[in-house]
């Protein structure tokens, strides 16, 4: 193992590799930064370049991408409230206030750090457990995802406004949304009407694009008031740096964030997108002072930055040890991987080569890389927000257009972005709040069409649901769960009501 | 805008979408499936429950309207001025959007990136009233300086695009 | 980046001294991709984007124009106009599309290039299966035992596939769609399925690593890529499909366009620069032009229509 990580480490300090992964970081902070592009859309156009270069150097730099984009995602969102992936939506509810009240330095420094970190851990346990945690995530069938993703809605509680009903509705209606397109069992067209882009149901990026960008847009043009001059609240320049002592006092919700990451991260097709929430969600029940949530928490920006680049080392795990790719991003890099000569499997750990500790040295490498990099743009990106509100206006539907064109080529997902930019502004107005509806785009594919793949599989049978141990396991913590939440605002409740009537 | 009228109406609007969505759903066509499950089971299993939940809010809603109303009906003729503007700049956006993405594909991304730009920028200062206060001199100046950024900022964005990262916009 | 890759090309293609083509082409050529970045069809598009680039030494500018299982992006090339300077990523996908009667085209509206790659469909169980070959599985089936077969999306080519095979075998297998090939595998990794039916690319490192273990394929005559492993035919099961992949046009391409790509694509093949990638990559460089390629695509085209005839009587 030492030896293999020597072998690495001449594999991966050599000036072209290490150019390479920089390179690499770079554009993923670029791409990450802009909503929709993503860091599988960033991988596949650099896979060409990468051909040529011996496997660890290519690898390198498309793990880099990978790693810059994860981080690079929390700037808009903080700055602008504006996620350009589902797993920074978590970011905007500290994020956002924290920048608000003219903080947004300090938001940006804690989460470059908690990035950093999870980005680190998340490489350490990757190279220690791997294979074990690829063979737990191999016990997911259809009944385990089933209750996975019920444990997953739950957090709609967590993350609904004031009112839990609403919160449920926005919940409800994305996972009504979801349904529209070929029904995944059956192959019924649901809802589709004639149009060839709803065979494959709502694309996510525009639907949350428009929830969050273009929804956050118009209320910036409605309440656009030119005797105001500072839009924002007055933001400090100078107060923008890499708060590395901050992140660590959050230590809880590092922890917190870190874990979710890596445990929640490799369940291939359901982990990416949840990790951050759980992380959240759970960084909020740990914590001695959970009503400052959601109000401009550092706490809160550590949990869900750290969990979103632990749960990148998460997604590597069945990529490399299993060779199934749990999203998108980690499907590309598994083609640049096969077309540099690379198998991954289980011989990829056992194998003599370097390769595999090469590997996680670039990633590694990669995250020092990401870490320099935004701290040198951090003073810069902050002053995206001394930018007037009314060209500002503009150039974020134009980088819109952009990001939902420039990877699917569809005019018809710029009107699904502006219905859902119409959906959002109106649920944000009336107290309903967008995330819950994410999150029932999300789960609610995987509920519905597990929950009737396993009854397909079991014969017509309910029961595995409730005897499967992992199953069962999701459900009663589900349950758990949100019973306490009902009860703790429940509580809330009464103590609200307590000093109103006094 | 504490008791906006729009509350209860977009209440209403979720109770009939829902009723729609059920309605809808029951005229997929029924394959029967090991379990019971059909394709139609979820989407009226949804939509029946975002009905169940919005008919209460409607009624909460409705009611706290109300009983705004009666409260601040002398006051509120005061701050009518003010949403009223911010819903005129409101619909303008919406509609620029609209002839944005209808526009792109046929006019090319940077004819139709400048266009929206300008266009953007122009109708929020005009309905936001800042653009009437500014002296004749100072309207040229700014028109300019808006056309600068509208030109400018579709062609960096074009040519960073379609020549460094390779990804194609319309022409 | 993209400059570095043209001066590149250029450089190469002065080099190469295979300058002489006709005036075709004069102009970038638009390569649309009908599904994201990142999938199996573009990745093959990509990796050939600079071998390509160099033969015919102009710039392909890859669209992905995805959604609807790749009918958004095979609808809007074939609407565009036939100058050669629009054409598409094309395979199975462009016939099961016509075969369920998702899209307005039919085969016949497309002009069919070349057909460049390869890959058998692969019937795999897991490595603990009880059964030991394709005979095991069915004989189990026609026993009234359920045999979960795993497939990657309703409707999808292997899903049809794995329709004809059982037609072909008179059986009845309890198919399990799941959304992509990662999920099917790890299904029957996982012991979820008992077994699944898969493009050979996607199935290959499961397979070299043992986790899983092919029962049988889709070819007519075994293959290098998978030497061990039997074709249905061999084990009595007349049936012989493949995925391919390649390039096609709106229907009247002109003649210098197509002669160009062909040429281009020989060169390439004749060189074998290409060869390492696409073994890399689980497929098999198995060209085809002309009007052997047409009869190869009308065949196929039969062969969906009527496996997807039974999917949708099911």
């Amino acid at each position: 193992m030492l030896t293999g990580y020597i072998d690495g480490l001449g594999l991966v300090f050599q000036l072209g590799t290490l150019l390479a992964i920089a390179g690499g970081t770079f554009l993923g902070i670029i791409m990450g930064v802009l909503p929709g592009l993503t860091s599988a859309m960033a991988i596949a156009l650099l896979l060409p370049v990468t051909f040529g270069m011996p496997p660890v150097m290519g690898i390198g730099m498309l793990l880099g991408t990978l790693c810059g984009a994860g981080a690079s995602g929390s700037i808009p969102a903080i700055l602008l409230n504006i996620p350009g992936t589902p797993s920074s939506v978590a970011t905007t509810f500290d994020g956002f206030p924290m920048a608000q009240k003219g903080e947004a330095g300090r938001a940006l420094g804690l989460a470059i750090v908690a990035s950093f970190f999870g980005g680190v851990a998340s490489m350490v346990v990757l190279s220690l457990l791997a294979p074990p945690i690829a063979e737990f995530a191999l016990r997911f069938g259809a009944a385990e995802y089933f209750s996975l993703s019920i444990f997953g809605l739950v957090i709609i509680a967590s993350v609904a406004g004031k009112s839990l009903l609403k919160g449920l509705i926005a919940g409800l209606i994305g996972f009504f949304c979801s349904t529209i397109g070929t029904d995944p069992i059956a192959g019924v067209d649901r809802f589709t009407f004639g149009q060839l882009s709803l065979l494959t149901g709502i694309n996510l990026l525009p639907a949350l694009i428009g929830l969050f960008a273009v929804s956050q847009v118009l209320k910036d043009a409605f309440e656009y008031d030119p005797s105001n001059k500072l839009q924002n609240s007055p933001h400090k320049v100078d107060i923008a740096r890499p708060r590395f002592i901050e992140t660590l006092r959050n230590w809880r919700a590092l922890l917190v964030g870190i874990v979710s990451g890596s445990v929640v991260g490799p369940v291939p097709g359901a982990g990416g997108s949840i990790a951050s929430l759980v992380a959240y969600d759970q960084a909020r029940r740990f914590s001695k002072t959970p009503e400052k949530f959601g109000k401009g928490h550092g706490a809160g920006i550590v949990s869900v930055e750290s969990a979103n680049n632990a749960l990148l080392g998460g997604a590597l795990i069945p990529t490399l040890a299993l060779g199934i790719p749990g999203e998108a991003a980690t499907a590309v890099l598994l083609g640049g991987l096969m077309i540099q000569g690379v198998t991954p499997g289980p011989m990829l750990f056992e194998s003599q080569s370097g390769i595999i500790y090469g590997i996680f040295l670039a990633y590694l490498v990669a995250n020092f890389f990401m870490l320099i990099i935004m701290c040198l743009g951090i003073k810069l990106f902050v002053r995206v927000l001394l930018v007037p509100r009314k060209q500002l206006i503009s150039a974020i539907i134009v980088f819109c257009f952009i990001g939902v064109y420039g990877v699917d080529g569809d005019v018809f997902n710029l009107y699904i972005m502006l219905a859902f930019g119409l959906l959002g502004y109106f649920l944000n107005r009336y107290g309903f709040g967008t995330a819950p509806v994410i999150l029932g785009l999300i789960l609610g594919p995987i509920a519905e069409s597990n929950l009737r793949r396993g009854l397909q599989t079991f014969g017509g049978d309910w029961t595995p649901f409730f005897t499967r141990p992992i199953s069962v396991t999701f459900l009663v913590i589900a349950c758990g769960l949100l019973a306490l939440t009902l009860w703790q605002n429940y509580r809330t409740r009464q103590q609200d009501a307590a000093p109103d009537a006094a | 805008m504490a008791k906006d009228i729009g509350k209860p109406i977009f209440d209403l609007f979720l109770v009939v979408a829902s009723a729609i969505g059920f309605y809808m759903a029951t005229t997929l066509p029924a394959v029967s499936m090991a379990g019971g499950l059909s394709p139609a089971s979820f989407p009226k299993l949804i939509s029946g429950l975002i009905f169940v939940c919005a008919v209460p809010c409607l009624i909460r809603d409705s009611y706290e309207w109300l009983a705004a109303r009666r409260v601040r009906e002398g006051v509120t003729a005061l701050n009518a001025t003010a949403p009223k503007k911010g819903i005129l700049q409101w619909l303008t956006i919406v509609a620029l959007i609209i002839v944005y993405i209808n526009s792109f594909e046929r006019l090319g991304y940077i004819a139709s990136t400048a266009i929206f730009c300008f266009l953007n920028v122009v109708c929020l200062v005009i309905t936001s009233g800042e653009f009437q206060k500014l002296s004749n001199s100072r309207k040229l100046r700014n028109l300019a300086a808006y056309t600068v950024f509208a030109f400018t900022l579709s062609l960096v964005i074009y040519y960073v695009f379609t020549e460094l990262f390779n990804i194609p916009l319309p022409d | 980046m993209k400059k570095l890759a043209l001066s590149l090309s250029v450089a190469t293609a002065m080099m190469a001294s295979a300058g002489a083509f006709a005036e075709y082409p004069e102009q970038n050529i638009d390569m649309i991709v009908p599904f994201s970045a990142g999938g199996g069809n573009d990745t093959f598009v990509r990796a050939l984007q600079p071998l390509l680039e160099e033969k015919l030494d102009t710039n392909l500018v890859i669209r992905n124009i995805s959604g609807g299982g790749g009918a958004v992006g095979l609808t809007r090339a074939q609407a565009s106009d036939s100058d050669g300077y629009t054409l598409a990523a094309a395979s199975n996908a462009l016939l099961t599309l016509e075969a369920l009667g998702n899209v307005d085209f039919t085969y016949e509206d497309f002009d069919f290039v070349a057909k460049i790659l390869e890959e058998p469909y692969v019937i795999a169980v897991g490595e603990d299966s009880e059964y030991a070959d394709l005979d095991a599985m069915v004989e189990a089936a026609k026993e009234g035992t359920s045999v979960q077969v795993g497939v990657s999306g309703v409707g999808s080519s292997a899903h049809i596939a794995a329709v004809a095979f059982a037609d072909t075998a008179e059986v009845d297998f309890n198919f399990i769609p799941y959304p992509g090939g990662s999920e099917t595998i790890s299904a029957a990794m996982g012991g979820h399925v008992d077994a699944v039916v898969l493009g050979g690319a996607e199935l290959r490192s499961a397979l070299e690593s043992g986790r899983l273990k092919a029962l049988g394929m889709s070819y007519a005559e075994r293959s290098e890529s998978l030497p061990d492993v039997p074709t249905f035919q061999e084990e009595g099961y007349n049936l012989s499909l493949t995925v391919w992949r390649g390039i096609a046009g709106p229907d009247g391409l002109p003649e210098e366009a197509k002669e160009a790509w062909v040429n281009a694509i020989k060169e390439i093949v004749d060189e074998g620069s290409f060869e390492e990638t696409a073994s890399n990559l689980g497929l098999d460089i198995v060209p085809l032009y002309g009007d052997e390629l047409e009869a190869f695509i009308a065949e196929s085209a039969e062969v969906m229509k009527d496996s997807a005839g039974d999917l949708a009587a099911k």
